[in-house]
C-alpha cells in the first residue's frame, strides 16, 4: 500500500470512530491510580488524560480517585487525599473534569462531613463508592441520605465475578438492595459488563438505578440489551479510563445498533440529567 | 487493505452472538475490512474440534474476502488428516491452535508444528477467548501462557507463529521475543487501557502486531478504534493490514 493510500484508509477509519455528538464520561480515575503513564504532578495527570480523552471525542469526564495507593478500605484521610487530588485536577481544567467525592461507608461520620465539604463546600458533582463495604451495608445509609439532600448521584462499584467479588465488592443485587432503600437516591452501578445480564434484571425494577458502560471489554450487544430492558435514559457512557481506552469504549456505544437519538442519550443526555445544576451542563436536542 | 486476523463464526453458550457467517462478515464489511480471517466457534467445546471447519470452509468457498481459519488439535489423532484439509483448500493461510480449551501445552506439540510449516501454513494461537471474571462459573478457562507461544515461535523458526487474545500487558512483556523471532506476531483484540497500543508501538513492535476485531464476541468498531485513536497514519496502516500481507499474497 502506497503511504498515501494509507493514510486514505486510516483517515476514512478515524471518521468511522469519531462519536456524532459530545461525550460525557461518568467513569474516569486519575492516572495518580492507575494506567501507563507515572505522573508528576496534577497538572501532568489531567493533561496526558485529557489529551486521550480528546483523541477519542471524549469532551467531558467524571473523575474520582481512590487514592494513589487504592486501599480497599480507604481511612477518611486517605479519602481526603484523593478527593484534594481531584479538585486540583477540577481546578487546573474546570472545563475537562467534573469532580466526584470519594467516601467508605466504614466510617459514615466521617464520609458524611467529606460529602458537606466535597459536594456541599467545594461543589463536586456525585460521589463515588468502591469495594470497602458492600452496598447493602448500613454503612451507606447516612451517605445515602446525604447524597439525596444534597442532590448528588451515587456511583456504585459492582461486578459479578466468575473468579470471586472481594469481600466488600457490591454485586448487581446489593445495589437493587440500596435502591430499595433509598428510592429517591439516584444510583450509577458501575460495569455494565460486569454486571452482565443478570445484573441488569436484578436492578431492573428500581427506575432511580442507571448503570454505567465503564469496564469489560467491548462486548457486542450488551449496551442494547441494557437499553431494551432498563429504558433509553438509565444507561450511561462509562470507559473506566485509563484502565480501558476511551475509544474502544465508545464503541460499545457508537459501534452497535443504536440510534442517533439513543447514541446521544448514553453518551451525554442521560448523564447530564443526573447530575446537579452546578455541573453547568445542559441536554442536547 | 484493512486485514482482521481474528474473527469467529457460530454459537456461545452464555450469551447469544449475531455469529451466522453472513452477519459477522457483514458487520466487518459495514466497517471497511477487506479480509477476514475466519475461525469456527462450533468447535471450542466439542470432543473433536475438527467437525466445526466446514463452516469456515463454506464461508470461505462462498465468498473471496474470507479466508478460512480452520481449529486443529494436535491432541486428537487425526490432526493430519484435518491439516491436509487446509493445505488442499487453498484459500487457507492460517490454521488455529485453542490449547486452553485442548488442555496441551502449545510448545510441547512440534510434531503438529513442524507439519503445519511443512504444509506452507501459519499459526495463530489463541491464549485468550473471554475474561475469565466474565464466563460461566461452570466452564471458567484461563488464559493460555502468551511466553509458551512465543516458546513455540522459538523452535519453529520456519513457522509463522501469530499469538491471538493476548492483553497488551502479555503482549508487552513478550516484547523481546517479538523483536527477535521475525516470525512472531501478536493479534492485538484484546490490547485495550489507555496508550496501551501505543506503547507497544513506542517499544518498537508497531510491524509485529496484527489487526484483529474479535468478532462477533466484541464490537467490531473497536478493533479498530484502538488503532487509529492513538496512532499516526503509518504504524496504523501497517497494523491494519500491511504487517498481515503475507496473509493475502497469493
Amino acid at each position: 500500500m502506497t503511504s498515501a493510500a494509507a493514510a486514505a484508509t486510516v483517515e476514512r477509519v478515524r471518521a468511522l470512530v469519531r462519536p456524532p455528538c459530545p461525550v460525557l464520561d461518568v467513569h474516569v480515575h486519575p492516572l495518580q491510580c492507575f494506567g501507563p503513564h507515572q505522573v508528576a504532578s496534577v497538572r501532568e495527570d489531567v493533561d496526558l488524560l485529557r489529551a486521550a480523552a480528546q483523541r477519542a471525542g471524549v469532551s467531558r469526564v467524571c473523575v474520582f480517585s481512590l487514592h494513589e495507593s487504592c486501599p480497599r478500605e480507604p481511612t477518611p484521610e486517605q479519602c481526603r487525599e484523593a478527593n484534594d487530588y481531584v479538585l486540583g485536577m477540577r481546578d487546573a481544567a474546570p472545563d475537562f473534569v467534573l469532580p466526584f467525592c470519594y467516601v467508605s461507608p466504614a466510617f459514615p461520620d466521617e464520609a458524611v462531613a467529606e460529602i458537606d465539604r466535597c459536594v456541599q463546600g467545594e461543589r463536586m458533582v456525585g460521589l463515588k463508592l468502591w469495594v470497602a463495604r458492600r452496598a447493602t451495608d448500613a454503612g451507606l445509609d447516612p451517605i445515602a441520605r446525604r447524597a439525596v439532600e444534597l442532590g448528588a448521584p451515587l456511583l456504585q462499584h459492582a461486578w459479578i465475578k466468575t473468579t470471586g467479588n472481594l469481600s466488600g465488592e457490591s454485586f448487581p443485587a446489593d445495589v437493587a438492595d440500596l435502591a430499595a432503600r433509598h428510592p429517591d437516591l439516584q444510583v450509577i452501578m458501575a460495569h455494565l459488563n460486569g454486571c452482565n445480564p443478570r445484573g441488569i434484571e436484578a436492578v431492573r425494577p428500581y427506575p432511580n438505578v442507571h448503570v454505567d458502560t465503564a469496564g469489560g471489554d467491548p462486548e457486542t450487544g450488551i449496551v442494547e440489551l441494557a437499553l431494551r430492558r432498563l429504558g433509553p435514559q438509565r444507561v450511561l457512557y462509562g470507559s473506566d479510563g485509563p484502565i480501558r481506552h476511551f475509544a474502544v469504549s465508545l464503541s460499545k456505544i457508537i459501534g452497535g445498533s443504536l440510534g442517533p437519538e439513543a447514541q446521544r442519550d448514553v453518551l451525554w443526555n442521560n448523564a447530564v440529567r443526573l447530575l446537579p445544576p452546578w455541573a453547568g451542563l445542559r441536554a442536547i436536542e | 487493505m484493512i486485514i482482521d486476523v481474528n474473527c469467529w463464526t457460530g454459537p456461545w453458550g452464555t450469551h447469544a452472538l449475531p455469529g451466522e457467517a453472513a452477519q459477522v462478515r457483514e458487520s466487518l464489511r459495514r466497517i471497511g475490512v477487506d479480509r477476514m480471517c475466519l475461525s469456527p466457534l462450533g468447535g471450542v467445546w466439542a470432543h473433536n474440534c475438527h467437525e466445526a471447519n466446514g463452516a469456515v470452509y463454506a464461508a470461505a468457498d462462498q465468498w473471496d474476502d474470507v479466508l478460512p481459519v480452520p481449529v486443529l488439535d494436535p491432541t486428537v489423532a487425526t490432526w493430519p488428516e484435518e491439516l491436509e484439509r487446509a493445505r488442499q483448500h487453498g484459500r487457507a493461510r492460517l490454521v488455529k491452535w485453542l490449547p486452553q480449551y485442548g488442555r496441551y501445552a502449545p510448545e510441547e506439540m512440534t510434531e503438529c508444528a513442524g507439519a503445519i510449516a511443512e504444509a506452507g501454513l501459519g499459526l495463530l494461537v489463541q491464549v485468550r477467548l473471554e475474561d475469565a471474571r466474565r464466563q460461566h462459573p461452570l466452564a471458567v478457562v484461563e488464559d493460555a501462557n502468551p511466553a509458551a507461544v512465543a516458546r513455540l515461535a522459538e523452535r519453529h523458526r520456519d513457522l509463522t507463529v501469530v499469538l491471538g487474545g493476548a492483553p497488551g500487558g502479555a503482549i508487552a512483556q513478550l516484547a523481546g521475543p517479538l523483536l527477535e523471532l521475525d516470525n512472531l506476531y501478536a493479534e492485538v483484540s484484546q490490547v485495550d487501557g489507555m496508550d496501551a497500543l501505543a506503547g507497544l508501538v513506542q517499544a518498537g513492535l508497531g510491524r509485529r502486531l496484527l489487526f484483529g476485531t474479535h468478532a462477533p464476541f466484541f464490537v467490531p468498531l473497536a478493533g479498530l478504534a484502538r488503532v487509529v485513536a492513538d496512532l499516526d497514519d503509518e504504524p496504523a496502516a501497517a497494523i491494519l493490514g500491511g504487517n498481515a500481507s503475507f496473509l493475502v499474497a497469493d
